[in-house]
């Protein structure tokens, strides 16, 4: 009776009105300019910040800071699917009412947004002699173009699904998994293009960011984040190409997209090996920067190094956050980053120029960035600890808040002592050359909120240990963040003040909020252990 | 370490089809080749520090906040043969970041060897005492707390095999100065509830809202941050201090052959 109703329904509409229903079934998936609309549409989430700007603010008004303490569990979801060790570190995306979730070890389903039920699971057969992938066996997202969906894989391929089934359309390999290379990071969906990086920078491996037709499956451009012998930066390195091959700089978080000006801004991990560097004097460009890449070409505009010469391990494979703020009295389109390193920094993003960098830790290492945009560095590791090499933050999204213009992210307080040796220089095995003494004594975590036009610590809300937790925001004056001992919370975003909290039964790691509107019901969803729980009023 | 253990019921499985078959390769060395080798020791230590102290920290005793397990210990379990732990880093262990190894099997050998050097010393020597009056000093001013072979209370730690991980000066320490090194799941706590009760215990857990301890009196309790009035974590350990007045030399002698005859 009801199945005759709708289609009576179904015959009326489409002839009424055929292109609209199609429209509403969105059968064709989304179109770039869909992704590039961002949060217009609430009942979407389709790239891994929700939009292009990596801030992770949603519009969305119906939770609020008056009424989010009746916030409820929804519904959850059981992966199966563990990584001891890490987290499920991964951004739903959602169109039409339909989850698409990549999980650890490389499993993806398609999940019912509103209770919950799986429409398809994927499960991709790895290799057991993984290497890079084998200790870090996590994924971040899919990315999403009409009806097909792009995931990285642990092996280090990039792969096209069809969403409707989960059926693989094309695979391709990035590069070679038993060197040391593998993926986990969201891709990046631009207009005919989808941009992938690698991990892998621990190992002898040099860094790369990908752009692929993404109904080809063919390579359009490939940016290598250390030059090649007589390149551009390849001052910044001995003369020696063996180096230069393996000087790591992975690329395995996603980037953000100023489409006005067609870059892409990326985060470019540590130099190997980590810690030691007898090897390479050096800046070693372009390692624990930021680029900005021409999206068509791939070519580079500019670049800002956070931490030249790094021997810590303090990659800057962060979500770089896009606004355009008021500075000193005037417009400027900005890019903000929260650094491993300790520092959060704005720069200009057209020109790359330096703006600010101030510390939002207790470190030591430097107190200060000098003038030119290089860090004065006051305790190299003689000095007694520094961060940890996790460091002060991690690649877990911070978020934005515009209007209050607190930049909002997981602050770890840590403290280490580095023991350089030379390493092996072995295909295929971890290179880290020495070992770290963490005081976990020491280490605490903190919700740091930073005024974006001093640096400044507007408020705080510290966690017993250092947590991996990412944070969301919302417009009507909430921020979402997890920590380790698993909470998911929420703040309210003008003061700091936690207004509800929830135990999801393991640590939040790796992983941010997203939330949407569906049948006016708006959801928040969170990603803990082996669940992706959703909460709604 | 269900992951483990499975894998080393299928290693079993394996082992046993290998053997049926007279094909014994690569699975017949059960005790390591190298034990006898003092060089294998050191020149696992390298490899331990090139490939497994990112995740196990540089002195091997774990790193909390990823899982990875103080590997100083493993030994004391009756289970950790050198055969078992040669299978664990050949195979990783799936589910979790323990990755699998590669390495030629004396690389994996002197890892092992390694590892048992790093193994926390116990008291190897018997210990001079009278374990019968240790016994009896021991129920009457330690098993209040803690638990030998089955019985005793929970307050402290199990002592039943203690003697096989701590020597005859690190323990006499314990009974000493308690305070001074406090194990992770005992740190003690003071807190004054909103009702004005005043609870001390040892923390076993913690997060931003609450807090889980066993009381003073060895009753499990929770509490949530918000309706203390206070919580004072700078407090001495909640075994007391024997000085010698209370426990002689012999009298601690005494205890401590009692413990080691209960291994
Ligand atoms: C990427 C992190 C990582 C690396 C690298 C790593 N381990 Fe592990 N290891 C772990 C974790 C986490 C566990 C616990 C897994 C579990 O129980 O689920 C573990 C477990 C073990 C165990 C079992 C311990 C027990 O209690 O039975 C042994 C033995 C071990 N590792 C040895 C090694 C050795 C030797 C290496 C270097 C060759 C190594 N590991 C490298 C993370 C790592
Ligand atoms: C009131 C309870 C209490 C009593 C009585 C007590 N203990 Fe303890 N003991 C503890 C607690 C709690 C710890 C763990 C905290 C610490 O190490 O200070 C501990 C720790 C120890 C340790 C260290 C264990 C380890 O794993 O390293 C030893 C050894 C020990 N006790 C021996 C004794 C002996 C022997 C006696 C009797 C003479 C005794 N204790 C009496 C509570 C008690």
């Amino acid at each position: 009776m009801k199945q005759l109703l709708i289609r009576v329904l179904l015959i009326s509409v489409s002839l009424v009105s055929w292109p609209t229903f199609i429209q509403a079934q969105d059968a064709d998936g989304p179109t770039f300019e869909d992704i590039l609309r961002g949060f217009e549409d609430p009942s979407r989430w389709l790239t891994y910040s929700g939009d292009y700007s990596g801030r992770r603010h949603s519009p969305l008004t119906q939770i609020t800071t008056d009424n989010v303490d009746q916030l409820r569990p929804a519904w959850t979801f059981q992966t199966g699917t563990t990584t001891r060790g890490r987290g499920f570190e991964t951004t739903p995306l959602l169109d039409d009412g339909v989850l698409y979730v990549t999980g650890s070890n490389n499993y993806a389903w398609a999940i019912d947004a509103r209770s919950g039920r799986s429409f398809w699971q994927y499960r991709r057969n790895l290799p057991d002699d993984l290497t890079y992938g084998a200790s870090a066996p996590v994924n971040r997202g899919f990315g999403m173009l009409g009806n097909q969906l792009f995931m990285v894989t642990l092996d280090a391929h990039l792969m096209s699904f069809d969403r409707r089934t989960g059926d693989v359309i094309w695979e391709r390999e990035l590069a070679d998994y038993q060197v040391g290379y593998s993926s986990t990071m969201a891709p990046l969906v631009l207009d005919n293009k989808v941009i992938v990086g690698i991990s892998g920078g621990e190992y002898q491996t040099r860094g790369f960011i990908d752009a692929f037709d993404p109904v080809l499956g063919e390579r359009i451009w490939r940016f290598n984040t250390i030059p090649g012998p007589g390149e551009t930066g390849s001052e910044t390195w001995p003369d020696d190409p063996a180096i230069l091959a393996g000087g790591g700089g992975g690329t395995w978080m996603n980037g953000s997209y100023d489409a006005d000006l067609n870059l892409i801004y990326w985060g470019i991990g540590n130099p190997n090996p980590d810690y030691y560097d007898e090897n390479r004097p050096g800046d070693n460009l372009y390692t624990d920067s930021i680029v900005a890449l021409d999206a068509n070409t791939g070519e580079m505009r500019w670049h800002y190094q956070f931490t030249p010469h790094d021997v810590n391990d303090w990659d800057s494979n962060h979500m770089p956050v896009l606004a355009n703020i008021e500075w000193q009295g005037q417009p400027r389109r900005v890019v903000m980053v929260g650094n491993r390193n300790g520092f959060f920094y704005v720069l200009d993003r057209v020109t790359g120029e330096f703006l600010l960098g101030e510390p939002f830790t207790a470190t030591t290492w430097a107190r200060e960035i000098g003038a030119d945009g290089r860090p004065i560095v006051v305790n190299d590791g003689s000095l007694g600890c520094l961060p940890d090499p996790w460091g002060s933050t991690n690649f877990y999204p911070p978020t934005f808040f515009p209007g209050l213009d607190l930049f909002i992210l997981t602050a770890r307080e840590t403290c280490a002592i580095y023991v350089p040796e030379e390493p092996a220089n072995t295909r295929g095995q971890a290179n880290f050359g020495g070992t770290v003494f963490i005081d976990s004594e020491q280490g605490y975590g903190a919700l740091r909120a930073l005024d974006v036009h001093s640096g400044e610590l507007e408020w705080e809300f510290t966690y017993p240990s250092p947590s991996f937790g990412g944070v969301m925001s919302t417009a009507s004056g909430l921020v979402f963040a997890g920590d380790h001992e698993g909470n998911f919370m929420a703040f309210d975003a003008a003061s700091g003040e936690n207004l509800w909290h929830y135990q999801t039964g393991s640590r939040i790691w790796g992983a941010a909020a997203i939330t949407y509107m569906l049948d006016g019901v708006q959801y928040v969803l969170i990603p803990s252990g082996t669940t992706l729980m959703a909460f709604a009023l | 370490m269900n992951g483990a253990r499975y894998l080393k019921h299928r290693r079993h499985l394996i082992l046993l089809i290998i053997i049926l078959l007279g094909a014994n390769g690569a699975f017949s060395q059960t005790v390591n080749p190298l034990a006898a080798d003092p060089r294998a020791a050191r020149a696992g230590g390298g490899i331990f520090r090139a490939q497994c102290a990112s995740c196990h920290g540089a002195d091997a005793k774990g790193i909390d906040i990823i899982d990875a397990p103080d590997l100083t210990l493993i030994w004391t379990r009756v289970e950790a043969t050198d055969q078992a732990v040669f299978q664990v880093i050949r195979s990783g262990i799936p589910g979790s970041i323990m990755p699998p190894h590669g390495f030629p099997d004396p690389e994996i050998w002197m890892l092992v060897s390694y590892l048992r050097s790093v193994a926390v010393t116990g008291t190897s020597k018997q210990i001079v005492g009278n374990s019968t009056r240790g016994s009896e000093l021991f129920q009457g001013n330690c098993s209040l707390c803690h638990r030998v072979d089955g019985s005793g209370g929970s307050l402290g730690p199990d002592l039943t095999a203690i003697t096989a991980r701590r020597t005859q000066a690190a323990l006499t320490d314990s009974i000493r100065n308690p305070s001074a090194n406090i194990a992770r799941r005992y740190k003690p706590v003071s807190l004054l509830t909103d009702a004005n009760e005043r609870v001390r215990g040892a923390i076993k857990s913690e997060d931003a809202f609450s807090i889980q301890v066993m009381d003073s009196n060895q009753v499990l309790r929770g509490f949530s941050k918000s309706a203390l009035r206070e919580l004072n974590r700078d407090e001495p350990s909640l075994m007391p201090a024997f000085s010698e007045r209370q426990l002689s030399e012999t009298d601690v002698n005494d205890i401590l052959s009692f413990l080691q005859s209960v291994r």
